[in-house]
């Protein structure tokens, strides 16, 4: 599936940016904002074609309010990839209570890290509430 | 919306915007630009981004932005901003996440003829030696304690090991050690992040070329840095790797709160800062000096593969092959300098963020051999363009505190880049020009096409013509090799 398939599926977009990458991602409540944000994430870089087994990994993330939460969900997410060389594609958020959140990540371990990202910014970053819920744009350094 | 019409012009390529545009601006915004690089600004959120920078606490004459500035996060890329000290912040979103990417420059005595016959076997040699990659290994796997040594000793350490020539050290930004680093306030992500990733390029825009000295301008100081017309070159264009982008992320992150604590407000939670005499700005500081140090080390490491790769190829087969560095200069990192403002001198930290240092000839802080030239700045062009060899001048010490450009700057989004250009065409445009590629992918190829950039000529007229910079010589790639 390309990236710009399944960010439809996510209902995310890409976002015009000159030097870096961004997307704008969208959730009913702050746990799929979370979820679609890590999906569009590892998205941006298309799915890799191979990977052994699978991994599963449990995570435990916080930040003094939700943009300080999401980045530092996203950035935990491009630690574990590009450290042990694995690509995750299922999010399974637990209850996100308050400004933390526990999750379960599953994917592939691979030969090579696949991602191109270096970083998610805070720039200009606002969770702000929509009629349907919540929506982020979120920069990322490449 | 900003257009010229926010812009007063005070000299013939220096352009601002005075601090009574925004009520949060604490001084102007200058740009230096010809009218068509001002004209091209303007189409991103670049302007907006140089303006934001105007309002960081202790901010002194004015923020600055180079001809080859485009849109960052917080910061434009080719953004300079100097805090008075104690008091005045620092940055961490300023710096960015590649804390100290930069670009060294070797040269060799071999002439392009004698080594073209072998450009393909060097080509695949350096692909093959130096790992490319966003979450690629390097050659070494260091121990804590190793790891521990390059945060604080930087290219010093490559010396230790036999990585290095002192010729190297003397030729590199600080020595290619920042002091005051301290690996007790990195964090044990960054740590494990970076205990493989030496020697290691990276990816996004980074790079490694062999080129041509295609053009010298200046016959006597390029004499003075072993340049001659026709010879070979290599540029090394990378940084911290994923240790520097989480030292960024950790004091990023930590800041969002820090930022509330000592009352500052600012129009971009990335630009979040923290007084520098602080014991959070301390801190920061202190993580990146061994960010700094890691990527001096970093780029020592990978000269140290170019030259065993150029070893590998020519040996027994030409004379003169040896890699003898020229400079290597750091462009995104908040220094601690001196500089005169006013008839004062005054102790600033000094933001450059898709900037470089241009010391002029006089500066104390260079190495005896280059203080009556001046420092060697280091311009890379995007890929299959030029690139620049200047030097620091007078007029950057007087007006942008000691700084000038960093590169072409981007006009395309990667993905309009992708979109307009194919990476195989690309690859088969710069085979036709007799370039040799090798990439560790075709989409990252497409990313970096010269299309989607600015013409780095033009920005390098603009610093030479205002006086930030002097240019010296033009090298041409004949070898590319691409994370």
């Amino acid at each position: 599936m390309s990236s710009q398939h399944k960010f439809k599926t996510l209902g995310s977009e890409e976002v015009e940016h000159t030097a870096d990458r961004a997307f704008r991602v969208r959730g009913r409540n702050l746990a799929e904002l979370l979820e679609n944000a890590a999906r569009t994430l590892v998205a941006l870089d298309g799915e890799p074609s191979a990977g052994e087994s699978v991994v599963r990994r449990e995570i435990e993330i916080e930040g003094h309010d939700r943009e300080t939460l999401l980045v530092n969900w996203l950035n935990e997410i491009l630690y574990l990839e590009q450290t042990h060389h694995e690509f995750y594609d299922h999010f399974l958020l637990g209850n996100v209570t308050g400004n933390r959140l526990r999750a379960q990540l599953e994917g592939r371990r691979l030969e090579h890290s696949v991602t191109s990202i270096k970083a998610v910014t805070f720039h200009n970053l606002q969770i702000k509430e929509t009629p349907d819920g919540l929506e982020a744009t979120i920069v990322v350094d490449v | 919306m900003l257009s010229r019409d926010n812009f007063v012009r005070v000299q013939e390529f220096v352009w601002e915007i005075p601090p009574t545009f925004r009520d949060d601006m604490r001084v102007p915004a200058r740009l230096y630009a010809d009218e068509e690089l001002l004209n091209t600004a303007l189409t991103d959120n670049s302007i907006t981004q140089l303006v934001n920078t105007s309002t960081l606490p202790g901010i002194i004459q004015y923020a600055v932005a180079m001809p080859d500035i485009h849109q960052g996060y917080g910061f434009p890329i080719g953004g300079v901003v100097a805090t008075r000290l104690p008091h005045g912040v620092i940055s961490p979103g300023g710096v960015g996440y590649d804390i100290n990417c930069g670009v060294r420059l070797l040269i060799s005595q071999a002439t392009v003829e004698e080594v073209h016959p072998f450009l393909q076997e060097i080509a695949s040699a350096l692909f093959a030696n130096c790992p490319s990659g966003v979450g690629a290994h390097g050659p070494l796997h260091l121990s804590d304690a190793e790891l521990d040594e390059v945060l604080h000793e930087g290219s010093r350490s490559m010396l230790k090991r036999g990585y290095a020539e002192k010729e190297d050290l003397d030729h590199t930004e600080e020595s290619g050690r920042i002091p005051g680093a301290d690996s007790a306030y990195v964090s044990e992500h960054a740590h494990e992040r970076g205990r493989r990733q030496l020697g290691s390029l990276g990816a996004g825009n980074h790079f490694i070329e062999v080129d041509r000295i295609a053009e010298v301008y200046d016959q006597a100081i390029a004499a003075r840095l072993n340049i001659c017309q026709d010879n070979i070159a290599v540029q090394i264009h990378c940084g911290s790797r994923g240790l520097g982008h989480q030292i960024c992320e950790d004091y990023v992150s930590r800041f969002q709160q820090s930022v509330h604590d000592y009352g500052i407000t600012l129009p971009d939670r990335e630009l979040v800062s923290v007084p520098f005499d602080s014991d959070e700005g301390q801190e920061y500081f202190r993580a990146m000096a061994c960010a700094a140090n890691f990527a001096f080390a970093n780029r020592q490491l990978l000269a140290h593969l170019i030259r065993q790769s150029f070893e590998q190829v020519l040996a027994g087969k030409i004379r003169n092959f040896c890699l003898q560095q020229v400079y290597d200069i750091a462009h995104n990192m908040a220094k601690i300098e001196e500089h005169e403002i006013g008839g004062h001198r005054l102790r600033l930290c000094v933001h450059r963020k898709g900037a470089t240092r241009a010391f002029g000839p006089g500066s104390t802080v260079l190495p005896e051999d280059l203080r009556d030239i001046g420092q060697p700045v280091l311009i890379p062009g995007s890929m299959g363009t030029a690139s620049y060899v200047l030097t620091g001048t007078t007029g950057a010490m007087q007006q942008t505190f000691g700084s000038t450009c960093h590169g072409a700057g981007r006009l395309m989004s990667r993905a309009k880049a992708k979109k307009v250009v194919r990476g195989e065409d690309l690859r088969h445009q710069l085979k036709n020009r007799g370039i040799v590629v090798r990439a560790g992918s075709m989409s990252g190829l497409a990313e970096e096409a010269p299309t989607a950039y600015k013409d780095v000529s033009r920005v390098v007229e603009v610093v030479h013509q205002a006086g930030i910079a002097k240019k010296i010589a033009r090298l041409e790639p004949i070898a590319v090799v691409k994370g």
